[in-house]
């Protein structure tokens, strides 16, 4: 009888859009368009959407990952997790990194313990690294044994999905539209896993200032449901 | 095979050839900073030292006398003020990035930053040009009570069908670390054409043309005096889009416009700010000497 790798099960637990890693509370600056009024329905949150898997999942989250299953120590681990600290120079983006990787850490220990991620662990308590969802993501997906190309599907389209839900309660936007944004983003999905196996050092945390701002200007918006 | 022509030269120069170079070290010297060693060779000079009122800090203007970047060009600046000192940096106009050909221009600067010493970097727009790719990495090493002051705007040059954003790339990396660890790396990289998402779309720059950023760096930056330039600048910013944010000890300030002029007073204002608050010096004005 053929099994599915041994690595599935552990990998579809860490990529439910539920896991309480904080997610539901994350916008990225997708509220800040909302507030402006370039984001109300389906479209145009379909098109934000590809924008912000192509820029912020990409070089920030996707190259983290990448590098941080890479990594062939701790301290290589602790410098990826400097390096997409460093590059979100909006506070709100900085922060949500911190509060989410601290969850995706605590559950990774759960689901895929290992020596490399309780590594990483002690660095993060220890005020040595910031931590991060997409850093503590690579790690226990190296443990795993996910071939990488699927563990930074599974990260995107966990990313997105959340997103998704959010835009749902926020816009909002029906369930069947958001599963047919979620269906368009697929092929997006594919082209930054793609592009992100082949990014150069120079390319980490490459943003957009339209993005950028609207994550900075997300700190002094009134009415807000998103602490980003 | 007699009658092939002969292959095209690479435009690129060889790497040990830079189109330019700059190296400048800024001490101070009885009451006053003054460059303590400095280098220059090819299209990079730089002029005779100014004091712009009464405080210690000097002021040296960078010149290409060039006139522009082009494909292949390389230039290399390196700056340090040493522990105490305090520098303001210019140019004497605006960095023009003409086309590039099959290659690119770049500009690398390397600056360090002793005990106590601060640098404003404050130079004339960078405006790229048709068919321009262009990229400007700094590296910026500083020490704990170091101050660091970095503006920059960015704007498309004009180009014969009258259409904007004809250059083809521009990247501007900043890499900051204080005290040895890695603070802000801040990456941008803007392909009108070919880019991950639409020029015009939410996540670059909606229907604005011009950018414009303020970096600082210095342990006297904290959330109460980030409101207060808020409250000071969101005034000027009318038809900008504007956003302000705490760093990991510092701020940074980022502004899209439709000119050039707007920009400029967000940021100039934000600079005078600064400096009035810590060092009770008048507003920058760079157009009196």
């Amino acid at each position: 009888m053929n099994e599915p790798p041994s690595y599935l099960l552990p990998l579809l637990q860490l990529s439910d859009s539920a896991l309480p890693t904080g997610g539901f509370s994350h916008s990225f600056g997708m509220e800040t368009f909302l507030e402006r009024g370039l984001i109300d329905g389906e479209a145009n949150f379909a098109s934000w959407l590809s924008q912000f898997v192509s820029i912020q999942l990409t070089y920030s989250d996707g190259f983290a990952l990448r590098l941080a299953f890479e990594a062939f120590s701790v301290d290589e681990i602790a410098r990826v997790d400097r390096m997409v600290s460093a590059a979100a120079l909006p506070r709100e983006v900085r922060e949500a990194g911190t509060k989410m990787g601290a969850r995706m850490l605590a559950i990774a220990g759960t689901v895929a313990p290992g020596a490399r991620l309780s590594g990483y662990a002690a660095d993060v308590a220890s005020g040595r690294c910031a931590g991060h969802p997409a850093v503590a993501f690579g790690v226990a997906g190296r443990q795993l044994g996910v071939p990488l190309e699927e563990l930074l599907a599974s990260y995107l389209f966990t990313a997105v999905t959340s997103l998704t839900q959010n835009a749902i309660r926020a816009i909002p936007i029906g369930q069947d539209a958001g599963q047919r944004v979620l269906l368009g983003t697929h092929p997006k999905i594919m082209d930054a896993v793609r592009r992100i196996q082949a990014l150069e050092s120079d390319d980490f945390g490459i943003t957009a200032p339209g993005l950028e701002i609207a994550q900075m200007r997300h700190e002094r918006q009134r009415v807000r449901m998103f602490m980003s | 095979m007699t009658g092939a022509p002969a292959p095209e030269l690479p435009v690129r120069r060889a790497a040990v050839e830079p189109a330019g170079t700059l190296a400048l070290t800024v001490g101070v010297r009885g009451k006053r900073c003054i460059a303590t060693s400095q280098y220059h060779q090819g299209a990079l000079r730089i002029l005779r030292p100014h004091y712009l009122d009464d405080t210690s800090q000097v002021c040296y203007v960078v010149v290409n006398p060039g006139g522009g970047y082009v494909g292949g060009d390389e230039y290399e600046i390196d700056i340090a003020v040493e522990t105490e000192a305090r520098l303001l940096l210019t140019t004497q106009s605006a960095t023009k990035v003409y086309r590039t050909p099959g290659t690119r221009a770049e500009q690398r600067t390397h600056i360090r930053l002793g005990p106590n010493a601060s640098l404003e970097s404050v130079p004339d727009p960078l405006i790229a040009y048709r068919g321009a790719t262009y990229r400007q990495a700094t590296v910026v090493e500083m020490h704990g009570s170091a101050s660091l002051v970095m503006a920059e705007i960015v704007t498309p040059g004009w180009s014969p069908n009258g259409a904007l954003f004809g250059y083809d790339e521009i990247r501007l990396r900043n890499e900051i670390s204080v005290d040895g660890r890695l603070v802000v790396l801040d990456n941008l990289l803007i392909r009108p054409v070919t880019g991950a998402a639409p020029i015009n779309g939410m996540a670059f720059l909606e229907d604005y043309t011009h950018m414009g950023s303020l970096l600082v760096m210095d342990a006297r930056v904290d959330a109460a005096l980030l409101n207060e330039l808020h409250e000071q600048l969101l005034p000027l910013a009318e038809g900008c889009n504007l956003g302000m944010s705490l760093l990991d000890g510092g701020l940074v300030i980022r502004a899209l416009s439709h000119a050039t002029e707007p920009l400029d007073a967000v940021i100039r204002a934000g600079i005078d700010f600064l400096r009035f608050r810590w060092y009770g010096q008048p507003r920058l004005n760079l157009r009196k000497y």
